[in-house]
């Protein structure tokens, strides 16, 4: 179907789940990734369901654009004009995503140079490793450690034996 | 008045040229970034003297419900005055090298002063956004793998933020159609429903990511022991104050007598909890540091969760007190970046710097005559003052929290005035002398406390006056560049 044929209210709540969805998409894309170049990627969609929400907040159907001449300010009817200033703010805003997402991929580079890794638990792993040797602090005993990151028991004996046998 | 916008406008320029500065002079730029500095901190302070009641700017001749606006009152200016000072402070002198950090800094600088400053919710978007590209270069700005990877987990936790911080002020402009703080204070009643309510908690938890605040400070113990002491004083010290200002602005303003207070509360106290504990587990003094300045930015929530002037009061005291301590204790760890059992002795090799520990840990955890006990005193008695049960819980895990802290900066302060075998393996503390110059500060504060309460107590009375905030913001009177006070004009020029 022709989405200007829509009925507005239902095109609108579409796209404010739409928006929503995004949202939702990217951080659950952050949260449940491991590869870290995903987790940008994951944020970039978050960010544009952000900006998509701001410019709905300030969008009318059916209205034009705030492009004016001279003498349209005199005769200036603002009911059938589209909110300028959301779209203002989304363009700002767009700029600041891309400045943080590029300084997050120069961030990666370094990364994957230094620990040869873009696994978000062997980069976090590593980096543990490195401070704790920076403050001469032990690394903690696996029982001390969070639960998912104690070392896996090694196999009974029982098991390894009959392993071998095999 | 206007001269004030130079405090933003002059460290962004200077930071852009720095690098052609560098080119032609080495000297040059070597005075370049500090000379900044303290034009900043003349204006600031030049605005300061002459200020009798706030002020709002109109930029660009725009009036307010359409322009942006800068808000003065002393609140701000005395933090756009401690910007600059504490970055003098903590300036790079002694590094050749560190050009890029310098800009990174200015760029702070100029970010810090807009978002102090600013009344607009979007301005202060827009400044938080760039206080979080500088912090995340100072953060790696070390150059060490683990300093690279404790930044880019920092920029993930900060970019959600951001989005969460964009959903609500996306939501704001639903219910309100205006982001002017001063008009969303006018139109308080559109935001005192849920829709309203959730808007202030996801921007609450995005510029709260820069305050430590309580599931999102995950970066805090990695950024704070992979990066340069310097920085480290620099975000615990500055930028998270910064953060917790610009919560408190939008609290007063927009979200007065509704429950957005007791949110603040509960991520206060979870703070707290979180931070004190994770504190006493800690093994090295820099991790330590920092756990702990998640809890005191819980008490500082805690305070600003308090309705009216008392609440403002207790805040604004605290923010000072670890503005001026939680610096001062991470310079220590410049050198002291060891095990805890390892300072065993240090005393005996630098006695100064283990005094100075002595002191600021004894006012961290508020012993009677130091200022840290004047700052708590305010916070709790603002918690009793309320006379309601959720405010007396929170004031229960207060004392409790105390009580851990005192427990861990004991520990340290007894560890190093032990007696040690292996003192040939200590290490001297470095930095005493700007360590020393934030005791001053400290001990002048304890002096002058009278006058200094009272001085505090007429900013806080002024900042919580919503009203009063409302009204400066309206009353601007600057020459219109143009007839027609459309809102579309702004977007066509």
């Amino acid at each position: 179907m022709n989405p200007i044929e829509m009925n507005p209210v239902a095109l609108q709540w579409l796209l404010y789940f739409g928006a929503m969805g995004l949202i939702v998409i990217g951080i659950a894309g952050v949260v449940l990734h491991q590869n870290i170049f995903r987790m940008v990627l994951a944020l970039a969609i978050a960010e544009a369901g952000g900006n998509l929400l701001l410019v709905i907040a300030g969008f009318r159907f059916g209205a034009v654009a705030p492009i004016l001449q001279d003498d349209a300010l005199q005769t200036l009817n603002t009911s059938n004009m589209v909110d300028p200033v959301p779209q203002a703010m989304v363009l700002t805003s767009i700029v600041i995503g891309v400045g943080i997402q590029a300084l997050a991929l120069a961030l990666i580079i370094r990364i994957h140079q230094r620990y040869g890794t873009l696994n978000m638990r062997e980069v976090h792993a590593c980096m543990m490793v490195d401070i704790n040797k920076s403050a001469a602090v032990d690394d903690l005993l696996s029982a001390q450690q969070p639960r998912g990151r104690r070392p896996l028991p090694s196999p009974p004996e029982s098991t390894a034996k009959r392993a071998n046998n095999e | 008045m206007n001269s004030i916008v130079l405090n933003i406008a002059l460290p962004l320029l200077v930071a852009f040229l720095l690098p052609l500065i560098h080119a032609s002079s080495r000297i040059a730029a070597r005075i370049t970034g500090p000379l900044v500095l303290m034009v900043m901190m003349w204006s600031a302070v030049i605005v300061f003297k002459a200020l009798e009641y706030p002020v709002s700017i109109a930029l660009g001749g725009f009036l307010p419900p359409v322009g942006v606006s800068f808000h003065l009152d002393q609140l701000a200016l005395l933090m756009a005055t401690i910007i600059p000072l504490l970055m003098l402070l903590l300036w790079p002198y002694q590094y050749e090298q560190n050009l890029r950090e310098q800009t990174v800094l200015l760029l702070l600088a100029a970010a810090s002063s807009g978002l102090a400053l600013s009344g607009d919710l979007f301005n202060i978007y827009v400044f938080y956004e760039l206080i979080s590209v500088a912090s995340f270069g100072l953060a790696a700005a070390n150059r060490q793998a683990s300093s690279f990877a404790a930044a880019f987990r920092y920029l993930l936790i900060s970019g959600l933020g951001t989005v969460l911080a964009l959903t609500g002020i996306a939501l704001i402009y639903t219910q309100t159609g205006t982001l002017n703080l001063a008009q969303l204070g006018l139109l308080s009643s559109r935001l005192d429903n849920p829709l309203g309510l959730s808007a202030f908690a996801l921007i609450l938890l995005g510029i709260g990511v820069k305050a430590e605040i309580f599931p999102l400070n995950g970066w805090v113990a990695e950024v704070y022991s992979t990066a340069s002491t310097r920085t480290s004083a620099l975000l615990a010290g500055l930028v998270s104050k910064l953060a917790v200002l610009a919560i408190v602005r939008i609290l007063v303003v927009a979200y007065d007598d509704s429950e957005a207070g007791l949110m603040l509360l509960v991520f206060g106290v979870l703070g707290i909890i979180w931070g004190e504990f994770s504190a006493w587990r800690a093994q090295d003094l820099k991790r330590m540091f920092a756990y702990s300045s998640i809890g005191q930015l819980g008490m500082i929530l805690l305070a600003f969760s308090i309705p009216g002037e008392a609440g403002m009061f207790a805040g604004i005291a605290m923010m000072l007190h670890h503005l001026v301590v939680k610096p001062a204790l991470f310079l220590l760890t410049e050198k002291w970046n060891h095990g805890t059992d390892s300072l065993r002795g240090a005393a005996r090799l630098s006695p100064l710097a283990a005094a100075l520990f002595v002191l600021f840990a004894l006012s961290l955890i508020g012993v009677p005559p130091l200022p840290g006990f004047w700052a708590k005193m305010l916070l709790m008695s603002g918690l009793v003052g309320m006379d309601t049960s959720v405010y007396y819980i929170a004031l229960a895990v207060l004392m409790i929290a105390t009580v851990v802290e005192a427990q861990y900066l004991i520990r340290i302060a007894v560890t190093l005035y032990s007696a040690s075998d292996r003192s040939s393996e200590l290490r001297l503390a470095s930095n005493t002398g700007v360590m020393s110059l934030f005791a001053v500060v400290l001990l002048s504060a304890l002096l002058t406390l009278t006058p200094l309460g009272s001085k505090l107590y007429h900013i806080a009375a002024e900042s919580s006056n919503r009203a009063l905030y409302i009204r400066t913001t309206f009353n601007v009177n600057p020459t219109p560049v143009l007839e027609h006070k459309n809102a579309t004009q702004e977007a066509s020029l």
